[in-house]
């Protein structure tokens, strides 16, 4: 700030308000301008089009009464949004989203994190290891969710034979709705905890080891260094992966579609808009309405973590 | 007025484009009037050249691929000015009706022939998305009259012709001919529920399966297959566009299938598909549609019987459902398109054309005429499918005509049968559900 005082010439200094955004427009600062539009005004567009106008259409499909596959609808105001949240479908959606997120997110994080302690180890076989563990980041949903149906079915799946082995009966993961869920999770948390692993790798690799050192030498053991070192200087990478993976989590679809196409037990807010819209019932506004209810959750809970958990981020 | 696009917007932008990714970005729909259902008046195609080329949307029912690339190469040398595109539309039901509806809400990639299931044609026809085929039967001399009665009615809405048979299928008592030998049982599908509740232990007993009777999977046709064991109990899903799924007769069958799982511990339910957990070797016997009788034959390595469904203790017969598919034309292309379409229709449905298609997959042959006795020779299965058409029955309306009641029926089939739900409160439940889409998404497109 004073760098920009000092800099400023004295009769720009001493001018009125008009001429010192005048001056701000002019040289380099305009020429900066227009070579920033030339470069994100095509990306700009593109997101406009295909992201905010859809958006917006949701909207507006979302005031009305409208049959996938017919050409006419009426005009039904909040209708919507009141039967939804006047249906006892509201609660179960609302909370099956709250579990799987909370669940997912958590699970991501905390085992993620636990497996970049040990990758971050000078041991033989770490590459490896981090290869493996990313894999199946990168894998098809489709793809691992076929498997893993197969590794769960109850009738000739993987697990079902290593319990009969034990002289146990295999759950109905995928009849029995609150198992379906459990289903789902651990298939979700094994596939995006590659994910949350090699950012936190990334981030236990930034730390500063002399201060690191120091506390070593202040006689911190390895878990209060972890604890009371390690924890808050790898807050801005939990902040970054907190909010990434809750919006990954609040729009997972794949797994979700491929293990429990009716959605039973595991029909999040993003599976239920589909289901209305798509699965069966074709009640396309109400289809929109729950996926404005859906863009609404994710745009404040995205406020409030800007507004409120950022301050508890230690940036250095 | 530079932009500082720190972390802070970035984030915030991701959050909201996040939201909008989520959302669809199909045509929307004129707020103009109330929905039109299909135009009934009879369409005249005199005078119409036949398109170049069609699309056909299709599921390949049945593992048909093969047998419909076959019947389509026919055509070409028959047509040879009309080119028809064997298009996969989906894997089931569901996923062709997904991309049919989503494509008439963009309004655009029609196709000229599309497979309709039971439970979605009514709906194409109410949103006025297929045309009556009464004009193009005229034209093309299509023989309605030559189609299996039952089957071809199933299509039959305001004296018009919506669409015609083609993969249709009824459900089949599958059983493992070495299991009912190994537990002293005869080699017949049981009577009734009743009889296999006392073969059931045995078959247990001395089998190895874990299961002496598997549910078919309640994510697939829950409604469908479960008719049986309504009807047979005097029960029903409704009566006419009367739901009464909470009857005594319904919570009585129902009740009877919790308590063969858990009560008597005899039977199961599939998670996947049933005719596979069959073929498998999981389970003595199952119920499955025909459509899966070529495949099963082909993986069991067991002997394979198959029979009537069984009757209850009120209704002995007549409690099988038809079922499958039929094939419609779309309102939302040229007349050249609908008369190429038809012309089409008209050949896949022909009587050698559905023998062949019923020898490939199981499913029954729709015309009356149609020369089984090749296929009958090599799988003679599929004439007990043949038989029990006489003893089939119309679906309800509520599981056939309302959107989503299918999803909602294996719902509660699964509270019922995977969670020990109360019977008489999960089919109360139901009621209530199936009365609200009656009363919101159909009623109002009735006609008086």
């Amino acid at each position: 700030m004073t760098r920009q005082l000092t800099d400023r010439p004295p009769a720009v200094a001493e001018a009125g308000p008009a001429l010192r955004r005048r001056a701000r427009w002019s040289g380099r600062t305009r020429r900066d301008f227009f070579v920033f539009l030339a470069l994100a005004l095509p990306n700009l567009v593109l997101i406009g089009v295909f992201t905010y106008l859809p958006l917006l259409n949701n909207v507006y499909y979302s005031t009305l009464d409208w049959t996938l596959g017919s050409a006419s609808a009426t005009v039904v105001g909040l209708d919507n949004y009141v039967t939804f949240f006047t249906s006892a479908d509201a609660a179960k959606v609302l909370g099956t989203t709250a579990v799987f997120t909370l669940v997912t997110v958590g699970g991501s994080m905390v085992l993620g994190l636990l497996i970049a302690l040990a990758l971050n180890s000078k041991v033989r076989g770490t590459t490896f290891a981090r290869s493996a563990v990313f894999a199946p980041y990168v894998l098809s949903g489709v793809g691992v969710g076929l498997v893993w149906l197969f590794i769960f079915d109850p009738g000739y799946g993987v697990l079902a034979w290593v319990l009969r082995g034990l002289g146990q009966q295999s759950p109905q993961w995928i009849n029995d709705p609150q198992l379906s869920l459990v289903m789902v999770i651990i298939v979700y948390v094994w596939k995006n905890l590659g994910y949350c692993a090699v950012v936190y790798l990334a981030g236990l690799q930034s730390l500063p080891q002399d201060v690191m050192e120091a506390a070593s030498l202040d006689g911190a053991n390895g878990f209060r260094r972890f604890l009371s070192m390690s924890v808050p200087l790898l807050s801005p990478t939990t902040f970054f992966l907190l909010i990434t993976t809750m919006l990954s989590s609040l729009q997972a679809f794949d797994l979700i579609r491929i293990m429990t196409p009716l959605g039973n037990g595991t029909s999040t807010l993003i599976y239920e808009a589909y289901l209305q819209a798509f699965g069966a019932y074709n009640r396309a506004g109400y289809s929109a309405a729950i996926s404005v209810v859906l863009f609404a959750i994710l745009l404040i809970i995205t406020v409030l973590q800007l507004r409120f958990v950022e301050r508890k981020v230690h940036y250095s | 007025m530079v932009m500082n696009l720190d972390r802070r917007h970035f984030l915030g932008l991701a959050g909201a484009g996040a939201g909008a990714a989520a959302l669809a970005a199909c045509g929307g729909p004129s707020t103009g009037g109330t929905t039109p259902a299909s135009e009934a008046a009879e369409i005249d195609f005199s005078g119409v050249k036949p398109a170049a080329s069609i699309d056909f949307w299709t599921n390949h029912p049945g593992k048909s691929q093969d047998v419909e690339k076959s019947i389509i190469a026919k055509f070409h040398a028959k047509f040879p000015d009309i080119k028809v595109n064997l298009v996969t539309a989906g894997a089931n039901y569901e996923e062709i009706a997904q991309k049919f509806q989503t494509s008439q809400a963009a309004k655009e990639a029609l196709p000229g022939v599309v497979v309709l299931s039971d439970v979605w044609w009514f709906r194409y026809f109410s949103n006025g998305n297929i045309i009556p085929l009464d004009g193009l039967v005229k034209q093309l001399d299509i023989k309605v009259d030559d189609f299996q009665k039952s089957l071809v009615a199933d299509y039959q809405y305001d004296d018009k012709q919506w669409a015609l048979p083609y993969g249709r299928s009824t459900p089949l008592f599958y059983y493992n001919k070495d299991h009912f030998k190994a537990a002293g049982l005869p080699d017949r599908a049981p009577k009734t529920w009743q009889e296999f509740a006392e073969w059931a232990p045995k078959l247990k007993a001395s089998s190895g399966a874990q299961y002496a009777y598997i549910y078919p999977a309640l994510a697939g046709y829950a409604g469908w297959t479960l008719q049986n064991n309504l009807w047979g109990w005097g029960g029903s899903w409704s009566n006419e566009w009367t739901i009464n799924c909470d009857s005594a007769e319904s919570v009585e069958a129902l009740q009877w299938a919790q308590d063969s799982i858990y009560k008597d511990g005899w039977a199961g339910v599939s998670s996947k598909e049933a005719a596979d957990d069959f073929a498998a070797g999981i389970t003595s016997s199952t119920i499955s549609s025909t459509g899966s009788l070529l495949g099963v034959l082909k993986s069991a390595k067991f002997n394979v019987g198959v029979g009537f469904l069984p009757g209850g203790p009120k209704v002995e017969s007549g409690v099988c459902p038809t079922g499958g598919a039929g094939l419609g034309i779309p309102s939302g292309v040229s007349k050249e398109v609908q008369l190429a379409a038809g012309t089409f229709l008209k050949f896949m449905t022909e009587p050698e054309n559905t023998a062949e298609f019923s020898a490939a997959t199981g499913y029954m042959p729709t015309r009356t005429s149609a020369d089984m006795t090749s296929v009958l020779a090599k799988t003679p299965q599929i004439k007990t499918a043949m038989d029990q058409l006489a003893a089939t029955r119309v679906q309800d309306n509520a599981r056939v005509f309302l959107p989503g009641a299918d999803q909602e029926m294996a719902k509660a089939a699964a509270k019922i049968l995977t969670q020990q739900g109360d019977v008489k409160a999960t089919m109360t439940a139901l009621k209530s559900t199936l009365e609200g889409i009656y009363t919101k998404d159909v009623k109002p497109k009735l006609k008086s």
